[in-house]
């Protein structure tokens, strides 16, 4: 193990414990609950890179997988009688089953293409979960079952979402080390070349989406029992899709530690951004995003971490270059030649 | 009969859906832009033919000029300004770009005129017009009607001038466009410009039919995209003919299944289409 890890897995861990104790010192239920949404968010977003910033495949469905979490959660609970944390499971479960079908679909899609079908497979959900009423209780909604029953759910909740944010964050500095990581990054640079060289996009991709999958399904369940109430239109809306790959790009998409700084930006800015305006605090999200598009191609890590030297070579961050496929074509030249 | 009568309404619909496929097939086709903010582009103008109507007393069936000419202007300054720099980044960054203008849009709204929806009662809109044993909303027939006007319009810019056949001959290759003369910055800007245009009109022939508040263009936004797959990326004929069988797609699927089903058969040819015939219904392979 080199020093530069060595020191990297200390501090991670320090953090880390140092995060949990935060409900210590501070009791707010205000405060508890912005940064439980921080953390759910940084996993959010953490969930997403793995997909969308180190193979570059822009996901805008990741939603599919947090509103399976949060309705496999909540019904196999309520009508099955599950406990709870079984339901969370379950959850996973399911959402791993539908990563394993949307991702064979969408993967074999590229640039626009895989983005548009990644879309339209998560608004398939949402109206299904909205349509099949006998099952999910359809635009009416559920009360969702606590996972933490008792006085102090506040702080379990904070705790929980910074544990998941934490798995999540391993996965992310495994790819970010791992030759699993490398050839993630390889099919983001550039995909024939990647095939050329014996990486299996198809499979390679799927493998990531599974552990992206299950984390944004856990931030489902929790944030589904967190939150007393679940509709298919706002648990499935594509707006927590954007927001996972916004949280991502702000921070520096491709790197382990930029999704949790995008969380702690835009969540801060967003509640700011609340007390100023009671509605449309979205519009922050928007500007934002262009901001980083035209000014931080490589979000705020690629602006201010040039320390390393790996990613300074990168500039103007990894995303700049064209990415695309030949021009016309949705499909892998693997598809139509094989 | 009844059927009939449902692919009447459903085709009737479609030629809004056309209108509006048009301008997400136009930027695509000259640019290889996926629009994301096309849907908040479609509000936007519903937003003007709105405030036309019940500021100015303009019926929307001539506010769409308007609404037109108000969009194709932002859609120059959002060209120029925003979309210009992206021009040569991948499309993961321009996707991005596209959904940070939607959002910024669709916010704006909310935060200018609430999340209040909004309505506008039109007398000649309300009437049920017989043609033979069919009857058809009046408003459904002069928004087709008129939405036909437009992309007639549309169409003779593209095949009947020249900048429309540089437009055209950008479409079709991007890098030679340059080499016979054509300044691409320009055609590009009125690319784009003119599919903000087509939103535009689009939403303000909406207005008579739909509710209007800020959200209004997402589920259109994603129905731009169908069209647009169905009638093979960037083929304006394609997106048209997309824009008439999603109509009468979703038609039956209210028919034979029921109404809320029917966005769900949307997706699904979506995806089909894709996987088994990426060209479109009208494209032919590529070799």
């Amino acid at each position: 193990m080199s020093g530069g890890r060595r020191w990297l897995y200390a501090g991670s861990l320090a953090a880390l414990l140092l995060l949990l104790l935060v409900p210590l010192g501070v009791q707010n239920a205000y405060y508890l609950e912005v940064l439980f949404r921080i953390f759910i968010f940084a996993a959010l977003g953490l969930a997403w890179n793995l997909v969308g910033g180190y193979a570059g495949q822009l996901s805008l469905g990741h939603v599919a997988y947090f509103g399976v979490g949060a309705y496999a959660f909540t019904l196999l609970t309520l009508d099955l009688g599950w406990n709870p944390w079984l339901g969370v499971a379950g959850g996973v479960g399911f959402s791993l089953v539908a990563a394993l079908v949307i991702g064979s679909i969408t993967f074999r899609l590229r640039g626009p293409y895989f983005t548009l079908a990644t879309i339209a497979t998560a608004e398939i959900l949402r109206l299904l979960v909205l349509n099949l009423q006998d099952f999910t209780r359809g635009a009416i909604g559920i009360s969702t079952p606590p996972l933490f029953p008792g006085p102090s759910a506040d702080r379990a909740f904070y705790l929980a979402a910074v544990l998941l944010a934490a798995v999540a964050y391993a996965f992310n500095l495994w790819a970010d080390r791992s030759r699993f990581g490398y050839y993630l990054m390889a099919i983001r640079e550039d995909e024939d070349t990647a095939m050329a060289v014996g990486v299996n996009p198809a499979r390679t991709k799927l493998l990531a989406l599974l552990p992206s999958a299950a984390i944004t399904s856990l931030a489902g369940s929790l944030y589904a029992s967190s939150f007393h109430y679940i509709q298919a239109d706002y648990i499935f809306s594509i707006d927590i899709s954007n927001q996972a790959a916004i949280v991502a790009m702000l921070g520096g998409a491709g790197t382990a530690l930029g999704p949790v700084l995008g969380s702690v930006i835009l969540t801060t800015a967003s509640e700011l951004f609340k007390e100023v305006f009671q509605t449309a605090h979205l519009l922050i999200y928007g500007i934002l995003i262009i901001l980083v598009v035209l000014f931080l191609p490589g979000g705020v890590i690629g602006f201010f971490g040039r320390r390393s030297r790996r990613r300074a070579q990168r500039e103007p961050g990894p995303f700049a270059g064209s990415l695309s496929g030949e021009e016309g074509s949705p499909r892998h030249s693997s598809s139509s030649s094989t | 009969m009844v059927v009939l009568q449902t692919v009447l309404n459903g085709l009737l619909t479609g030629g809004l859906y056309a209108l509006i496929g048009i301008g997400m097939a136009l930027v695509f086709g000259v640019m290889r832009i996926v629009n994301f903010a096309h849907g908040a582009l479609i509000m936007v103008g519903m937003y003007a033919a709105y405030f036309a109507f019940t500021l100015l007393g303009l019926s929307p069936y001539l506010g769409w000029i308007l609404s037109a000419l108000l969009l194709f202007a932002l859609g120059w300054l959002l060209y120029r300004g925003l979309i210009r720099p992206v021009m040569g980044q991948s499309d993961f960054m321009q996707i991005l770009l596209t959904t940070g203008v939607w959002l910024a849009l669709v916010d704006l709204a909310q935060l200018l005129f609430g999340a209040d929806y909004r309505q506008i009662n039109l007398g000649i809109a309300n009437a049920v017009v017989r043609l033979g044993p069919l009857r058809v909303s009046s408003g459904y027939l002069l928004s087709f009607f008129a939405a036909a006007v437009v992309i007639g319009l549309v169409y003779a810019f593209l095949y009947r001038t020249e900048l429309g056949r540089d437009v055209r001959a950008v479409a079709q290759n991007r890098e030679v466009a340059p080499l016979m003369g054509i300044d691409v910055e320009r055609v590009s800007a009125v690319a784009f410009a003119l599919g903000a245009a087509c939103a535009g009109a689009g939403g303000a022939l909406l207005l008579p039919l739909f509710y209007l508040y800020p959200t209004v263009g997402d589920p259109l936004l994603l129905r731009s995209f169908v069209m647009v797959v169905l009638g093979g990326m960037g083929s304006v004929e394609g997106a048209a003919l997309g824009g008439l069988v999603l109509g009468v797609a979703e038609s039956l699927t209210g028919y034979f299944w029921t109404d809320s089903y029917s966005q769900v058969v949307d997706f699904l040819l979506f995806l089909a289409i894709l996987l088994v015939r990426p060209s479109g219904l009208l494209g032919r392979q590529r070799a």
